[in-house]
């Protein structure tokens, strides 16, 4: 009895090793043959048998509108960029920028009392950032804050590029210079030394105004750096962080070798720095947008769509006549494009914003943007366009972007709210920033929306 | 007790296949011609017979269980059971006039249990497959309003399985008579689809029905010669059919309306021949399946009554007469098939020559059938293609003296 038990665990044992033997003999064979094998997605034959049951087809007929819209304002404050200059052109008239900034306190060390002062001056670091003709000379003037630089928004403490501080007429400071935005770690000095005796002074006799950040900021509230009335050809930006901007106030030790010192003193709060812009529309297309309600069709305006981010120019895109595809059964949108192309020669003298940081935004009716709501591809990645650059004749110059999701979820409830557009900008920070324009070509050819409609 | 035990044991190893089938072995592609109709037709010949050209219809199950005709389960030993498992592995050359492609598959073939009830009732259940869809096609499609074309790709997969309970019933001396009850069930499923628009449809038709095949067998001896006869019979049956199309895209999927595809099995009958002496064995197979009038609704294709001819040899290692327990069998057969699928008025048919062997393992009860079949399906005429097989079959007997144990315990 026991020999029969112990066989029969051998047999069911063996029969446990054969299934594994004859399985281990098939998935090896595979294995070799796979590998001499034609790939399963390269096998073709049999390609006559096959009916397709869907169509694939590219519908680029449906009506797109273009038009552009003004943000009336766009915030500013804390860029760490100070823009200054003015720029005049026939496509977004005159641009004036000014910057706002405040000074630090510091406890100041006592003077030695043998120390003549010598000179001051506001050293500004370039940013590496122009706008327009760098190759003309620049003025540039500071000058005093006759109120302190405070934010009116409550919830946030911004603030905007509509909004200014009065200050002194005449420039505390004037420098007029050749800029090399380009150059790194290359200064401009503007020169105020009549403020920087009386600063001296006042620090030299431990003088009350100098003693706390309370008196301090009594005394001096804050300057502007501004083209003031002269008439700039760029737009230059400095580095305005507190590693970046001093006032410095230059002395010497009267010794028998005189011995060089300096006081530096570095700006305020960053989200008191920001960037104020005055923009005149005369003579331009845009001439009439402010009294259209802040947006204009770009068929009143020179068959064009303007973007200028710092400025606050978007153009919109809407689909007026998109709804008429839900009257089609049976159909997929497989991937929908919005394609259009810059104006022929509009970007030769000025270089385009670059197409890295062009998003598209959503918007409403009253074409309100939220930085916030760019559209986005299906892992919640920003969506960036694809863009082809037609050196010779820039007739195949034009951006791609992929709106499938965007077009998807909106046609979703079965209803295609027209009033749902689409902003063109750039990403947030650059938007703040940067005055790169891009001028959309709205007739020929119009700017278009590429469907790629599957029925079945 | 040992029989359950021993049974859990074949329980445990058919799950375990079953789970390997479905999660190792690859869905790879087994023919283009299976995207008509139901698929590939499988043959019902397993285990020896599969090495003797699919020869079967008179032969008893005395080594294997021979599904192919119910009324052979009378020759099951009254006191082994049988259980059956088998794998196949096949490498497949495609060629049409111009070029060559090749690929390989394998997968679990069948699984068969059988065994005496009383001297005069036989059983055997198991699961075989009736037929199978495996195709994957990459073609080229247009974007239409453009002179662009991208790629998409047709792929087809699964086919009808049957369960079946068969008895076969000892009716005089020499004569049996049988019934298979099978359930057939499956599915047929098309696709289209392409990767670079992300967007596949898929067409799922899910069939089932009862089926039955009778079968006879006639044996009788003759000047020191065992004549053996065998018919098989079943009717055509319509499939029950439930559809789901669907379509997915980046956005979802969404559910289309039904399609109405009908599919149907259609009428069969087979004879056999068979003689024997000691331990030498031949026979041939007429088999003849009326699809004439099954229409699969394909402008490209017919239907025709197919018939299919078989012979098969099976001879020992050591002399007609002596057998013992280390004998080995060599089988050897050619099978010819006319297709019941004519295309663009070609037929397609199925011709191939095998050989085998049975080794013997424990004792001679056990045995391991390894056969291979060389053959060739199709054609190249009028751009359609020649398939040009090899596969390997292995499966494995296992026989056990369940009922005499029991018996002594």
């Amino acid at each position: 009895m026991k020999g029969k038990g112990v066989g029969r665990k051998y047999r069911q044992i063996f029969s446990f090793t054969s299934i594994s033997a004859i399985l281990g003999v098939v998935l090896t064979v595979e294995a070799l043959f796979t590998e001499s094998c034609t790939k399963i997605n390269e096998f073709t034959i049999g390609k006559d048998f096959v009916e397709s049951q869907t169509k694939l087809q590219i519908i680029d007929t449906f009506k797109v509108n273009l038009s552009t819209v003004l943000l009336d304002s766009i915030v500013t404050s804390s860029s760490k960029l100070a823009i200054v200059g003015s720029h005049r052109d026939s496509t977004f008239g005159s641009v004036k920028c000014e910057s706002y900034f405040d000074l630090a306190y510091q406890a100041f060390n006592d003077i030695d009392p043998r120390a003549v002062y010598d000179s001051a001056a506001f050293v500004l670091y370039y940013s590496g950032y122009s706008y327009g003709d760098t190759i003309s000379s620049m003025t540039l003037g500071i000058h005093k804050l006759t109120e302190k630089i405070v934010s009116f928004d409550n919830v946030y403490s911004y603030l905007y590029s509509n909004e200014s501080f009065d200050y002194e007429p005449d420039p505390t400071g004037t420098l007029t210079f050749y800029p090399e935005p380009n150059s790194s770690d290359s200064t401009i000095s503007i020169p105020v030394n009549l403020l920087g005796a009386e600063l001296f002074n006042l620090i030299l006799n431990k003088d009350i105004k100098v003693s706390s950040a309370e008196w301090f900021s009594d005394y001096l509230k804050g300057f502007v750096l501004t083209s003031g009335t002269s008439e700039n050809k760029s737009v230059i930006a400095f580095i305005a962080d507190q590693t970046h901007v001093f006032l410095k106030l230059y002395y010497h030790l009267d010794l028998e070798e005189p011995e060089k010192k300096e006081i530096s003193i570095t700006i305020g709060q960053v989200n008191h720095q920001f960037n104020h812009i005055i923009n005149d529309l005369s003579g331009t297309p845009l001439f009439m947008i402010k009294q259209e309600g802040n947006i204009i069709s770009s068929v009143e305006s020179d068959n064009k769509g303007f973007m200028q981010g710092f400025t606050g120019f978007m153009p919109k895109i809407q689909f007026p006549s998109l709804q008429n595809i839900l009257m089609e059964n049976r159909f997929k949108i497989l991937k929908a494009e919005l394609v259009f192309e810059p104006v022929i020669g509009s970007y030769t003298d000025f270089k385009l914003p670059q197409y890295q940081k062009m998003l598209l935004y959503r918007t409403d009716r009253e074409n309100r943007i939220n930085f916030n709501f760019y559209l986005t591809d299906n892992e919640g990645h920003a969506i960036f366009p694809k863009f082809e650059l037609d050196d010779l004749y820039g007739e195949n110059t034009r951006y791609t972007f992929d709106i499938t999701n965007f077009l998807n979820s909106e046609l979703a409830d079965a209803r295609f709210n027209y009033d749902n557009g689409l902003l063109i900008g750039l990403e947030e920070t650059e938007f703040r920033t940067s005055l790169d324009r891009l001028l959309i070509e709205g007739k020929k050819p119009p700017v278009k929306l590429r469907l790629y409609y599957l029925s079945y | 007790m040992t029989m359950f035990r021993q049974g859990k044991t074949y329980i445990l190893i058919s799950v375990f296949l079953l789970l390997l089938s479905e999660n190792i072995f690859p869905q790879t592609t087994s023919t283009p011609y299976s995207i008509f109709g139901l698929g590939f037709l499988e043959s019902t010949s397993i285990g020896p017979n599969k090495a003797m050209g699919g020869t079967g219809i008179a032969f008893l199950s005395e080594k294997s269980i021979n599904m192919t005709n119910p009324a052979s389960y009378s020759g099951l030993d009254s006191l082994l059971s049988i259980f059956e498992i088998a794998v196949f592995g096949k490498y497949t050359l495609f060629s049409t006039k111009n070029e060559n492609q090749s690929l390989v598959n394998a997968n679990l073939k069948y699984m068969a249990m059988g065994f005496r009830i009383t001297p005069w009732l036989a059983t055997s259940f198991g699961f075989v497959p009736y037929s199978s869809i495996g195709y994957h096609i990459n073609t080229e499609a247009p974007v239409e309003g453009t002179n662009v074309n991208y790629l998409k790709s047709f792929s087809g997969e699964g086919g009808v399985n049957q369960v079946y309970l068969g008895g076969s019933v000892k009716v005089y001396k020499n004569l049996s008579l049988g019934v298979n009850a099978a359930y057939l069930f499956g599915d047929v499923t098309h696709s289209e689809s392409s990767n670079v628009f992300n967007y596949s449809l898929r067409d799922v038709t899910y069939v089932s029905n009862f089926n039955l095949n009778y079968g006879l067998n006639y044996h009788f001896n003759l000047k020191k010669w065992e004549y053996l006869l065998g018919f098989t019979y079943n009717s055509s049956k319509k499939l029950n059919t439930s559809n789901e199309t669907t379509i997915e895209t980046g956005t979802g999927t969404e559910v289309l309306k039904s399609r109405i595809h009908k599919y149907e099995i259609p009428q069969n009958f087979g004879v056999g021949l068979a003689v024997r002496k000691d331990f030498f064995m031949a026979g041939i197979d007429f088999e003849r399946s009326n699809w004439n009038g099954i229409n699969f609704n394909n402008p490209l294709i017919k239907t025709r009554n197919s018939n299919r001819y078989s012979f098969g040899v099976e001879f020992p290692s050591q002399g007609i007469s002596k057998g013992t327990t280390k004998m080995f069998f060599f089988r050897f057969g050619a099978e010819y098939r006319e297709s019941y699928l004519i295309i663009d008025n070609i037929p397609i048919s199925y011709k191939a020559v095998t050989f085998g062997t049975g080794i013997p393992l424990k004792g001679a009860l056990s045995a391991i059938n390894v056969s291979l079949e060389l053959g060739q399906n199709g054609t190249i005429k009028k751009d359609l293609f020649r398939e040009t097989f090899c596969t390997l079959h292995l499966d494995m007997s296992l026989r056990d003296l369940w009922f005499r144990k029991r018996r002594y315990e």
